[in-house]
């Protein structure tokens, strides 16, 4: 496909982007930022933990090790062929474990619990600009989006910035919609729908892919995600209606969008301007 | 013969009952109260049976905790799945 | 035969280990044990061979080696074998081997039917491999979700052939948690309390009474989805809620799964920690409750798996709450087995290594998966590596810790070490391996799961992954040829080559002799004694030890009452006979003339008989809607086999003796027999409950109101109620007439049970044929499939209770199931009957009515 979006390499960009992201307190959270946050804690403080842990432990399988004295020394009564089987005491240093460790998961779970209800409803309409609403439709394999006006398009163009609500379904089996690098995710069931929402704050193409096994064309089922200005998407959603769907839904992404090694940056919706990597001010009227 | 007679009456009980379920279902009441009036009839019949003719009532406690342990499995997966999508 | 042979087989009525037909015919737990495990170390070779092979797709991002639906098809079948055919039965050889040793039991409560477990096992496992023969097994994934499931996605002969192997392995599940639950709670030593159990014992404990629920959603759903890929009906194609039904019903099977093989490996874990460490384990109490709440809190978080599905935001935050909540006794057994180190003795084993090992993986497991209770960020892993390396961390972790229970237990088996620093090789390839393949899909996590496409910038984690796959293998090679060497060439060990070892199945020699212990084991007296059978003299001291610390030994009151039931003393023939499960016959228990003083019984083809005519009649079902004669055909052989078999069984006179003294907390004065069929009504409850649940749940999805009942009226639904229960009250009849020892009376009521049960069928016949006359059949509305399916299982459980009262009916003829004793299988059948008839109780309303 030839995208090469700087997302996920991993735990170490995680990291460095939440170093590089942590100025920008002017926009509204994004589910980006949220998951950022997030998981950034989970990781210092679950690898602290596991450290800990292990170390703790292998640091007792050492020490307590045969032949090197410590056992030897004291009154300890070790367990006998065909005694009814019995515990050790200790239990006291158990509890207080099992407190600290219970503090910490109880709280961690409870953290985010906070933030459960605004990443499910998603920012109100007083913070932020109107939501489009979107619904997406996969089927083996691909996915179709249909917008407020009826046009339906292959590719999911979209504002930067303004608020994107998702409305999911399936056609055929069970799909899962996801753009990882906007940390969306959600599932497609025929049958039923499932909401969304995301807010991308940078313009540039992304991808759109399945996350749910759904048959033999699942590791292809993607759809490309363009981020563009505002004002760039009116152009291009006033000169959409539903007369003019596309007939094919799974067209070569690579003939309508343009593609760029800084892809993030110069995506442009390929529907005005097909195989042009240019800077998006270079199709503003 | 005491036990027969038991088991005799305990069986005109259920055929009584079984009759009523559907009498209740002609009566025209509010759909929901026959809802419950129904599938109450059922669980009195069915603990009947149970007692009675599978005589758990003479049995260990232990074999009744079994059971409503099993009944409790089964009603926590309907009832939990039926709300989830309500 | 060898003189030897004879000798052998005068003694235990077996032909030697040495010979093929032994394995063939014997019930004795530590035989089936031992085919438990060298069958389920096959399947680990069969999934691993498979996970090699996805693995050398993944070395670069693009499609290279295996096509798309070939892939699927590797994935799916990875997960399948490795979660039902490799772990749990791999588990359940050690459990088979070793827990009627710790707990003092000569054999489980019903050796046939342990064998029957077994040999269904093989065969579904050799059905599943069938399978990827008929045109590609199944392609949708280990979770199987719905509607990729239907035959419109996922077509293949093979794909149902899987489907209906899994069905038959989750029979053997079931008819093993039966026989597991009523020897563990009726065939403790003397003593032993519940709460005296070893730890490894404890575990298995939880572990069937996990499955016997568990499983039983599991054999729901696949029983909708079968009757969906054969029959035609449409539960998880329908828009109303089928393909969320699926998720529901698969994951409420599908999270105690997770520590169905997982609590094993935590037994052994405990055991090796405190044979190497020389100590007690810590906190012993608060380790068993813990264990406890796990078991019955994995019954109330399954819906953590579907948080991005359809459901309300109310039911993901109470089931966030009983996620966290089942995470922290975890926390407490890790802090016991941590803290049991400290003035240790350790000693690094090979056993132990493993032991410690596993516990390092499932920390790093349980640490990874509190990222994924937070819900947030679960809906960003969902799908992704993340899952995929923490779930191989907890499932391949506990994996671990059984690799160390081969080891630990090898040498008791055997009655041979095995070689040290081979184990220890094995140890560190495995423990690399399984590192530098696990690890990185933590830093890839954002590969999708079940793709081999992926972005170019993870190639190196996944080619670590793959480098790291094959290291992990390389160790399973040195471990074979480690087993396979020392069986002959290792140093014999004598009873315990383990310091410190406490447990009973270590206080006789190795391998155990076949009765496995030199008289009645009994803790009486607060330590191992082996007394003699019927006086209670002292024969042997089971432990080495002299006077110890005051051990509780205070019985449980229960043992006082107890012991002067009619359950202890000698027991007959009849009282001991295993007979529970629906598809097994009455036994003919005809008093046998020849019989001078009852020898137990150790031998039966019966077992592998019905195993192999399932395997047949479920090979046939599966291609049944082909355009071919042969799988009609193989469906009626199959069918053929198994009548003669189960008759087999049934007529067959085996002599199993009831413990004389036990602890059978909490069923005391139910015997094994009684016990064993309640336990399997528990499971049809769930079974039925599942399937009531599904009803009420898609006509939740459809709308309660705007459904529509499928027959026209209630009568005939009402007229087949007052049948049912005028069937129920002659059963009774029939189990007064028996205690009279009335032969006429018997054969009358059982006769007059068959009449109605067939007149419930004929009307039922009238009914339907009305239905598809008018165009209502199964696959015409998902209204009119849950009734038809509903109601027709119901209606297989009339079909069944029927065979076996012809059955019976043959046999009292001829004089069988008279008095006190003999009326007992008159009463297991009532058992079964009245619930039959319980369950129609509530399916007439429900389908007919409201």
């Amino acid at each position: 496909m030839g995208i090469d979006p700087p997302f996920g390499k991993g735990l170490v960009n995680v990291i460095v982007e939440h170093a590089l992201h942590s100025g920008g307190a002017d926009d509204i959270r994004t589910t980006f930022d949220i998951f950022r946050e997030i998981f950034l804690v989970f990781l210092v403080i679950g690898t602290a933990v596991g450290v800990v842990v292990v170390a703790y432990m292998t640091y007792n399988a050492y020490k307590y090790r045969d032949g090197n004295g410590t056992a030897d020394s004291g009154d300890v009564s070790r367990p006998e062929l065909g005694e009814l089987p019995s515990g050790s005491g200790g239990g006291k240093k158990l509890f207080v474990s099992f407190f600290f460790s219970a503090i910490i998961v109880v709280s961690l779970i409870g953290w985010t619990y906070g933030v459960l209800g605004y990443y499910e409803e998603g920012p109100t309409e007083a913070e932020t600009d109107e939501a489009l609403e979107i619904e997406v439709t996969g089927y083996q394999f691909g996915w179709q989006f249909t917008y407020p006006n009826g046009h339906t398009n292959s590719t999911l163009v979209v504002p930067q910035d303004r608020p994107i609500r998702l409305t999911v379904t399936s056609d055929d089996v069970f799909h899962t919609f996801g753009v990882p690098e906007q940390r969306v995710k959600t599932d497609a069931i025929p049958g039923q729908t499932t909401k969304t929402w995301f807010v991308a704050n940078e313009t540039g193409q992304f991808e759109a892919r399945c996350y749910e096994l759904c048959g033999s064309g699942h590791s292809y089922m993607t759809a490309d995600v363009v981020v563009v200005r505002q004002s760039e998407f009116h152009d291009w959603y006033d000169n959409r209606s539903a007369a003019e769907n596309e007939t094919q839904a799974d067209d070569d992404p690579d003939t309508e969008t343009g593609t760029d090694t800084e892809g993030r940056l110069v995506g442009v919706p390929s529907v005005t301007t097909p195989n042009h990597a240019t800077e998006p001010t270079t199709i503003e009227p | 013969m005491r036990k027969i007679k038991l088991y005799t009456i305990i069986y005109v009980v259920l055929f009584v009952f079984a009759t009523v379920q559907v009498l209740v279902e002609f009566a025209g009441f509010d759909y929901w109260t026959g809802l419950v009036a129904i599938l109450a009839l059922s669980a009195v019949k069915a603990v009947l049976v149970a007692g009675y003719y599978q005589h758990l009532v003479h049995e260990p406690r232990s074999l009744t905790a079994l059971m409503v342990g099993s009944l409790f499995v089964a009603l926590v997966l309907t009832t939990a799945a039926a709300f989830s999508i309500m | 035969m060898t003189e030897d042979a004879h000798a052998e087989n005068g003694h235990d009525g077996l032909p030697p280990q040495t010979a093929v037909k032994r394995w063939l015919v014997t019930t004795n737990h530590k035989d089936v044990g031992i085919l438990y495990i060298v069958t389920s170390l096959f399947f680990l070779v069969f999934g691993g061979v498979l996970a090699l092979l996805m693995r050398v797709e993944l070395w670069t991002a693009t499609q290279t080696v295996i096509a798309p639906g070939a892939y699927n098809e590797t994935v799916s079948a990875h997960g399948l074998i490795m979660i039902f055919f490799f772990i749990s039965p791999f588990a359940f050889g050690f459990a088979n081997y070793v827990v009627p040793l710790q707990i003092g039991a000569e054999d489980l409560s019903f050796p046939r039917l342990n064998a029957l477990s077994y040999w269904l096992y093989l065969f579904s496992g050799l059905l599943f491999g069938t399978s990827f023969f008929l045109g590609g097994t199944f392609s949708g994934g280990w979770t199987m979700y719905a509607p990729l499931n239907m035959p419109a996605y996922t077509p293949t002969v093979g794909g149902t052939t899987a489907v209906l192997a899994l069905m038959l392995f989750v029979a053997s599940v079931t008819v093993s948690s039966v026989n597991f639950l009523t020897t563990m709670h009726r065939q403790r030593a003397e003593g032993l309390t519940t709460l005296k159990l070893p730890l490894f014992s404890w575990t298995i404990l939880l572990t069937v009474w996990m499955m016997l629920f568990a499983f039983a959603a599991l054999l729901a759903a696949l029983l909708i989805l079968a009757s969906d890929r054969i029959v035609g009906t449409v539960y998880f194609q329908a828009t109303e809620g089928g393909s969320l039904l699926w998720a529901h019903l698969f994951w409420f099977f599908g999270h105690p799964e997770v520590y169905i093989v997982f609590f094993p490996a935590l037994g052994i874990m405990a055991e090796c920690f405190q044979t190497f460490c020389g100590r007690r384990i810590v906190g012993r109490k608060w380790f068993i409750a813990a264990m406890v709440l796990v078991a019955i809190q994995s019954f109330f978080v399954w819906m953590h798996h579907m948080f991005l599905t359809a459901i309300s935001l109310e039911i993901k935050t109470l089931f966030m709450a009983t996620t966290i909540g089942i995470s922290l006794p975890f926390d407490l057994m890790v802090f016991a087995l941590i803290y049991t180190m400290v003035k240790g003795k350790i000693r690094y084993t090979t056993p132990f290594l493993f032991s410690f090992g596993a516990l390092v993986l499932f920390i790093i497991g349980g640490i990874t998966g509190v990222f994924l209770g937070a819900v947030v960020l679960d809906y960003e892993f969902r799908g992704t590596y993340w899952v995929v390396a923490h779930f191989h961390y907890v499932m391949v972790g506990g994996a671990t810790a059984l690799f160390g229970g081969l080891y630990y237990w090898y040498p008791k088996i055997t009655g041979r070490m095995y070689d040290e620093f081979l184990g220890k090789v094995h140890f560190v390839l495995y423990f690399v391996g399984f590192n530098l393949l696990y690890f990185p899909m933590f830093v890839a996590w954002e590969t999708p799961r079940r793709v081999f496409e992926y972005h170019q910038s993870f190639v190196a984690w996944h080619q670590l992954a793959s480098i790291g796959g094959f290291v992990l293998a390389a160790g399973f090679l040195v471990m074979f040829y480690n087993l396979y060497k020392s069986l002959f060439a290792g140093e014999e060990v004598d009873g315990n080559p383990w310091e410190y070892a406490s447990s009973a199945e270590w206080s006789v020699s190795s391998p155990p002799p076949f009765e496995n212990f030199p008289g009645l084991p009994s803790y009486g007296d607060g330590r191992l004694r082996f007394l003699t059978p019927g006086r209670g003299g002292e024969v042997a001291d089971g432990g080495t030890a002299t006077g110890d610390d005051a051990l509780d030994a205070a019985a449980d009151p229960a043992t006082e009452s107890d012991r002067p039931q009619s359950d202890g003393g000698t027991v007959t023939a009849e009282a001991a006979r295993p007979e529970i499960a629906r598809d097994e016959t009455a036994d003919t228990a005809l008093p046998d003339a020849e019989a001078e003083e009852e020898h137990p019984d150790h031998a039966s083809y019966w077992p592998l008989a019905i195993g192999l005519s399932a395997y047949v009649t479920f090979l046939g079902l599966s291609g049944i809607r082909m355009d071919t004669a042969m799988y009609p055909a193989l469906t009626g052989v199959g069918l053929v086999m198994g009548a003669f078999s189960f008759v087999g069984l049934g007529r067959e006179s085996f002599h199993v003796p009831e413990m004389a003294v036990a602890e059978r907390w909490p069923f005391e004065g139910v015997e094994n027999g009684k016990l064993g069929m309640w336990i399997f009504l528990a499971s049809d409850v769930v079974l039925f409950g599942s399937l009531i649940g599904s009803y009420v749940f898609i006509r939740v999805a459809y709308g309660w109101t705007a459904w529509h009942v499928v027959p026209h009226d209630p009568i005939p639904g009402l007229i087949n109620t007052y049948l049912l229960l005028t069937s129920s009250f002659t059963v009774v009849l029939a189990l007064v007439a028996a205690k009279r020892e009335s032969t006429r009376g018997l054969v009358a009521s059982l006769g007059a049970t068959v009449a109605f049960g067939v007149g419930f069928l004929y009307n039922k016949g009238i009914e339907w044929q009305e239905l598809f006359h008018e165009g209502t059949t199964v696959g015409s509305s998902v209204e009119a499939s849950t009734f038809f399916l509903t109601t027709g299982l119901h209606a297989a459980h009339v079909i069944i209770g029927l065979l076996i009262a012809l059955f019976m009916i043959a046999q009292a003829l001829k004089g069988a199931y008279l008095g006190e004793e003999g009326s007992r299988k008159v009463e297991y059948f009532g058992l079964y009957w009245h619930f039959v008839d319980i369950v129609w109780l509530f399916l007439f309303p429900l389908f007919y009515i409201l």
